[in-house]
C-alpha cells in the first residue's frame, strides 16, 4: 500500500508502525453509502489538529483562522457558505456533527464572513492563499490512454511533469518556500502556497504570477484547440528551466505511453502546432511523402525533426525565423502544466480542502510531496471503504480501540492506515510553516 | 478635495509662473496629494472634458490594437491630440519639458486638476475604473517615456523612490539570468545597463510578460524598465484614489450642477451599462433566429455550440449567459433554455444541482448577490480559451484558416471575407467585427464594436425592430441613473437588504431637495419631468 516514496518520519514509534499486512479483500467503494461512513472517518481519521495548525499560521496574523471562510457541501447537494469557527474545537465540532461531503476553504475576511448579510459594504478577502488547480481533463486533446474523469499511471505522468515544473519556478523565481501540493481525489491535483507574501498577494499579483507561470495559448483549428508556446528569440530562463526538466520524459509520454502522433489526426496534431501555414504545408507534404499513415510516432516525431534541422540549415525561411525553436515549442506545448488560471487569479476561489473524500470516488484527497511525485500512484489512493476496513482490522487484530480512552486512541488512528503518509507529508510542510511563525515573532 | 464653486474671474486663476512651478514641477507627476485649487464650474467641466477627450483617443488608439508607444502608436495618438485640440497635453508627452513657459505650467495643472475630477466620474463601477486606470497608465507612460534621464532621476529624488543599481560585483553575480531574460536589450547593452533589484510586487507588469529575470521573489530591472516601478506605484495611487473618491462621491454630488456633468460623463462617452436590460424581454424561442442575425461571432459560435453539444464549458456559460441576460432573456427563460439544452445530455436533477445556482448568480439571486455585467470586447479577447471551451473573440483565436470556412459557411462571399480577414490578420478584432457587421447588415458604414450587447442593440436598431434611444441632451442620461443604481453598482448589492432600502430611500429624499433647489435656480431650462427618481 505503499503510494509514495517513503518520507523520514521520526517520530514514528514502533508499535504504530502503519500496516503493511493487507487483510486480503478490500470492499470496493460504494457512494450510495458514503453518508454512512462518513461519521466514522470524521471522528476517527480526518487529521483535525494539523488542519487546524495549518490554517490558524500560528495566530500570528489577526483574525487569520476566525474570519476564513469555510463552506460544507452537505448531503444531497446543499452547498453552506460563509461558515467560519473561532476555535479548532468548534471547527471539529462542526465538521463531526455535520459530515460534509466536501469542504471547501476561501479566503481569510476582513471580518467574520457568517455576518456576511449585516456587513455594511459587504466582506472584503484580505487574505488568501495562492493555489493552483491543474485538471487531466485540460490534457485531454494530448492523451490517448484516458479521457475525461479517467486517469492512469500513464497519463499521471502530465501531472509529475506540472507538478516539478510549478514547484521550481515558484520556489526558485519567486522565493515561495511553503508549498503543499494535494492529490484532488480523481483527476487533478492542486497546490497551495502559504508564504506570507503569496497569502498577502493582491488581485493584480495574483494575476502576474499566473501569467507569468501561464505559457500556453490555444489557437482554434476548425473546432480543435491547439497549444501554442511562443519562446522567441532568446528564450527566457523559466522556459528554459521548464524545457530541460520537461525534455527527457518526452519521448516515453509523447512518443511510447501516448503514441499521440499514431494516427492521420495525431499527425495533423503535429502539423498544427506549426504556426506558419506555407512551412505547415511543407511539412504536411513531406511527411505524407515519407511517413506511412499510421507509423509510430517515433517515426513522425524522427521525421519531423528531420526535415526541420534540414530547412532550418539550409536557407533563410520561415524554418530558421520564425519557427526557430518549434522542437522545443512542440515538446512545451503538449508537455508544460495547463493551469486553470481563473482559480489562481481569484482572491474570492473557494477550493476543496486536503483530506475531503471525493464523493464520485472515495478516494481521499491527500498531500503528497513533489520529490517523490513520480512514485505516487493515483489509482491506488485509499478510499474511505478501504481505510475503515483498515482500522476495523487492526482494531480487531489489537483489541486497543475497545479498551483505550477514546481520545487518546482517536489522535493516533491515522497512523493505522495507508492514509499515514499523506499525514506525514502535511505534517512536514507545518513544522517548516511553523519554524517560519517562531522566525518572524523573534524578528519584531 | 475641495470644490468651492464660488465664481470668481478667470484671471485670478492663472496665478504667478513662479507658484505654479512649484506646484507643478514636472511634466509626470504622482497623483498623491488632491489639488487644493479654487476651480471655477465652468474651468470644472471644461477640464472634465478635456481630459475626457484625450482618453478617448487613447481609447481608440488600444481599440487598434496599435502597441503602446510604438511609432504608429505615437503617431496616431498625436494627430488625433492636435485634431482634437489637445496640443497642451501633446507638449506634456514631448521630449524637452524643461522650458519654463507659462503654458507649460498650466497645461501641468490641467493635467493634474483633471485627473482629480475625472476620478470622481470613474469611480462608479468597476467596469469604469478598468477603463480609467487603463488609459491613465497609458497617459502616464506616454509622458514618462518623454522624460530625460536627468528628469527621471529627479522625478525619483523628488518621490522618494529608493532605488539603488546593483554593484558591477552584485551584477556579475546574477549575469547569466541578466543575459537569458531581459526582453528589449540586447547582450551587448545589458553589459552597459544599470540594474536595480525589487521585490517581484514592484513591477507586475515585467512579471506577468517574462520581461525580466526573476530569482528568489526579486526582480532585476534595468533602466529602461524603470517606468514599470513607478507605474506600478501610480497605479496603486490611483486604485486607492478611486476607492476614496467613491466614498466622497455622494459629497461632491450633494451640488446639483457637478452632479450631473459627472453623471452625464461617463453615461455618454464609456457605452452603455448592459447589467440590467431595459428593453423589452426577448423570448428564447427567438434565439436561433436572432443568432443567425443579430448576435456577433463570439456569442454565434456560443449557440451553436450549445445547439450542438447540449453543453458548454464555464468560461462559455458566462460569456453567452450574461450576453443573453444583456439583451433581455429573463432569469426564467434563461433557466428554461439552459435546462431544456443541458437535460438532453444529462436529467433534470443533475441541471438543478450543478448548473442552477449558476444562472441565478448571474442575474444577482444567489451568493453574493452581485447582478452581474455582460462581458465586454476587452475582457472577451483578454479570456484564453482552453481544449473544448467555445468563448472568447473567434477572431482572435481561430486560426485563420478555419475562420474564413466559418465565415463562407455563414454565407459571407469570398470577397467579403477578405475584408474581414484584412484587419484580422493584422490583429484589428473588433474593427474585423465591425466590418462583418457590416456586410452582414448591408450597412453604409462599419459601427465600431466595443461590446457584444451594443452590436446586438445596434444590429436590431439597424434592420428596425429596435428603437435607437435618444441620447445627446443630459436630462434622459439622469433618468437612466436610478436602474444603474439600484443594480450597476456592485458594492451596494453586497450590504443587506435593510441599508439598500435606506439608501434608496436617501438618494430619493436627496434628490427631492436637489429638484426643489434646481426649479428655483434653473427654473426656465430645466425639464423636471425627466428626473423621475
Amino acid at each position: 500500500m505503499i503510494y509514495f516514496q517513503s518520507v523520514k518520519m521520526p517520530e514514528l514509534d514502533q508499535e504504530n508502525q502503519a500496516p503493511e499486512q493487507q487483510t486480503s479483500a478490500v470492499p470496493a467503494y460504494n457512494p450510495e453509502v458514503l453518508q454512512d461512513m462518513l461519521p466514522v472517518y470524521y471522528r476517527r481519521l480526518f487529521p483535525h489538529q494539523p488542519f487546524y495548525r495549518w490554517l490558524s499560521y500560528g495566530l500570528t496574523e489577526d483574525g487569520v483562522f476566525c474570519n476564513r471562510e469555510i463552506s460544507f457541501t452537505l448531503q444531497d447537494d446543499i452547498y453552506i457558505r460563509y461558515l467560519c469557527f473561532e476555535s479548532q474545537a468548534e471547527l471539529e465540532k462542526e465538521i463531526c456533527s455535520r459530515n460534509p461531503v466536501k469542504i471547501d476553504i476561501g479566503p481569510v475576511m476582513h471580518t467574520r464572513p457568517k455576518n456576511h448579510r449585516t456587513v455594511p459594504g459587504g466582506l472584503t478577502p484580505v487574505q488568501r492563499e495562492l493555489v493552483f488547480d491543474i485538471d487531466m481533463t485540460d490534457y485531454d486533446d494530448v492523451r490517448t490512454c484516458c479521457s475525461g474523469a479517467g486517469v492512469c499511471l500513464k497519463c499521471w505522468k502530465f501531472m509529475v511533469l506540472a507538478a516539478r515544473i510549478l514547484d521550481v519556478a515558484l520556489r526558485e523565481d519567486f522565493g515561495f518556500e511553503h508549498i503543499i501540493w494535494i492529490f484532488s481525489g480523481r483527476r487533478g491535483i492542486h497546490c497551495w502556497v502559504c508564504d506570507h507574501q503569496a497569502r498577502h498577494l493582491d488581485g493584480r499579483g495574483r494575476f502576474a504570477v499566473a501569467e507569468y507561470l501561464n505559457i500556453i495559448s490555444y489557437i482554434n483549428f476548425s473546432g480543435s484547440n491547439s497549444p501554442r508556446c511562443p519562446m522567441g528569440d532568446r528564450p527566457h530562463h523559466s522556459l528554459k528551466r521548464a524545457l530541460k526538466i520537461a525534455e527527457p520524459m518526452f519521448e516515453e509520454i509523447i512518443l511510447e505511453d501516448q503514441n499521440l502522433f499514431g494516427t492521420p489526426k495525431g499527425v495533423s496534431k503535429l502539423l498544427n502546432m506549426v504556426h506558419d501555414d506555407p512551412a505547415r504545408g511543407d511539412l504536411e507534404s513531406y511527411l505524407q511523402k515519407n511517413v506511412e499513415d499510421g507509423a509510430h510516432s517515433r517515426l513522425v516525431w524522427e521525421s519531423f525533426i528531420k526535415y526541420a534541422n534540414s530547412m532550418r540549415t539550409s536557407t533563410a525561411n520561415a524554418w530558421s525565423r520564425k519557427l526557430k525553436n518549434i522542437v522545443q515549442e512542440v515538446q512545451l506545448g503538449l508537455l508544460y502544466p495547463r493551469l486553470d488560471i481563473n482559480v489562481t487569479r481569484g482572491f474570492n476561489h473557494l477550493l476543496k480542502a486536503p483530506f475531503c473524500i471525493h464523493p464520485a470516488t472515495g478516494k481521499v484527497c491527500v498531500p503528497f510531496s513533489v520529490s517523490a511525485v513520480a512514485k505516487f500512484d493515483p489509482t491506488t489512493v485509499p478510499t474511505i471503504t478501504q481505510l475503515l476496513h483498515e482500522i476495523n482490522a487492526f482494531d480487531d487484530k489489537s483489541k486497543s480501540y475497545m479498551e483505550a480512552p477514546e481520545d487518546k486512541s482517536r489522535i493516533k488512528d491515522h497512523k493505522k492506515t495507508s492514509m499515514f503518509k499523506g499525514v506525514v507529508v502535511f505534517e512536514e510542510f507545518l513544522r517548516k510553516l511553523e519554524r517560519s511563525h517562531k522566525a518572524a515573532t523573534l524578528q519584531f | 478635495m475641495e470644490f468651492r464653486l464660488k465664481k470668481r474671474p478667470r484671471l485670478e486663476v492663472k496665478a504667478e509662473v513662479v507658484s505654479l512651478e512649484s506646484k507643478y514641477p514636472q511634466n509626470v507627476m504622482m497623483y498623491h496629494y488632491p489639488p487644493t485649487d479654487d476651480v471655477h464650474i465652468e474651468e470644472f467641466e471644461e477640464l472634465a472634458l478635456e481630459r475626457l477627450r484625450l482618453l478617448r483617443v487613447l481609447d481608440r488608439a488600444s481599440t487598434r490594437n496599435l502597441r503602446l508607444l510604438s511609432d504608429e502608436w505615437k503617431e496616431y495618438v498625436n494627430a488625433e491630440l492636435t485634431r482634437e485640440g489637445l496640443r497642451s497635453y501633446l507638449r506634456l508627452c514631448s521630449a524637452g519639458g524643461g522650458t519654463k513657459h507659462e503654458a507649460d505650467m498650466q497645461a501641468r495643472r490641467r493635467d493634474y486638476i483633471s485627473h482629480f475630477i475625472l476620478r470622481l466620474a470613474y469611480c462608479r463601477s468597476e467596469d469604469l475604473i478598468r477603463w480609467f486606470v487603463a488609459r491613465e497608465m497609458e497617459l502616464f507612460r506616454y509622458k514618462f517615456a518623454a522624460l530625460s534621464s536627468t528628469e527621471v532621476k529627479q522625478f525619483l529624488e523628488a518621490n522618494k523612490f529608493e532605488v539603488q543599481p546593483l554593484t558591477e560585483a552584485q551584477k556579475d553575480e546574477v549575469k547569466d539570468g541578466l543575459y537569458e531574460s531581459t526582453v528589449g536589450q540586447s547582450v551587448a547593452k545589458i553589459e552597459l545597463l544599470d540594474f536595480y533589484k525589487v521585490p517581484f510586487t514592484q513591477v507586475m507588469d515585467l512579471v506577468r510578460s517574462r520581461r525580466c529575470y526573476l530569482k528568489a521573489g526579486f526582480a532585476y530591472v534595468n533602466t529602461h524598465d524603470l517606468v514599470s516601478i513607478v507605474g506600478t506605484r501610480q497605479q496603486d495611487e490611483i486604485e486607492r484614489g478611486l476607492l476614496a473618491a467613491k466614498g466622497l462621491v455622494e459629497e461632491v454630488e450633494g451640488d446639483e450642477r457637478i452632479s450631473r456633468m459627472l453623471k452625464a460623463l461617463h453615461n455618454s462617452y464609456t457605452g452603455k451599462d448592459y447589467t440590467v436590460c431595459r428593453d423589452a424581454a426577448v423570448p428564447i424561442e427567438s434565439l436561433d433566429q436572432l443568432s443567425k442575425t443579430s448576435m456577433p461571432l463570439c456569442m454565434r459560435m456560443c449557440h451553436e455550440h450549445l445547439r450542438a453539444q447540449h453543453h458548454i464549458k464555464h468560461g462559455g456559460r458566462m460569456q453567452y449567459g450574461l450576453f443573453l441576460k444583456g439583451i433581455g432573456v429573463t432569469l426564467e427563460d434563461s433557466l428554461r433554455f439552459w435546462r431544456e439544452e443541458f437535460t438532453k445530455k444529462m436529467d433534470a436533477d443533475k441541471f438543478a444541482r450543478s448548473y442552477e445556482y449558476n444562472i441565478y448568480h448571474n442575474y444577482g439571486k444567489k451568493g453574493s448577490m452581485v447582478n452581474y455585467t455582460p462581458y465586454s470586447c476587452a475582457k472577451i479577447i483578454k479570456e484564453m480559451a482552453t481544449p473544448g471551451d467555445c468563448h472568447g473573440c473567434p477572431y482572435r483565436y481561430m486560426d485563420p484558416g478555419s475562420l474564413k470556412t466559418k465565415l463562407s459557411s455563414y454565407g459571407l462571399s469570398a470577397s467579403a471575407i477578405e475584408e474581414v480577414m484584412f484587419f484580422v490578420s493584422r490583429g484589428h478584432y473588433q474593427i474585423g467585427c465591425g466590418k462583418y457587421f457590416q456586410i452582414t447588415h448591408n450597412a453604409t458604414a462599419e459601427p465600431t464594436i466595443n461590446h457584444p450587447n451594443s452590436y446586438f442593440e445596434e444590429s436590431q436598431i439597424t434592420m428596425g425592430n429596435r428603437q435607437k434611444r435618444t441620447t445627446g441632451s443630459a436630462a434622459p442620461k439622469a433618468r437612466a441613473r436610478p436602474d444603474i443604481k439600484g443594480c450597476g453598482d456592485r458594492s451596494m448589492l453586497m450590504g443587506d437588504d435593510d441599508d439598500e432600502l435606506w439608501r434608496i430611500a436617501e438618494t430619493q429624499e436627496r434628490a427631492m431637495q436637489s429638484q426643489k433647489a434646481i426649479s428655483e435656480a434653473f427654473d426656465d431650462d430645466l425639464d423636471l419631468t425627466q428626473i423621475d427618481y
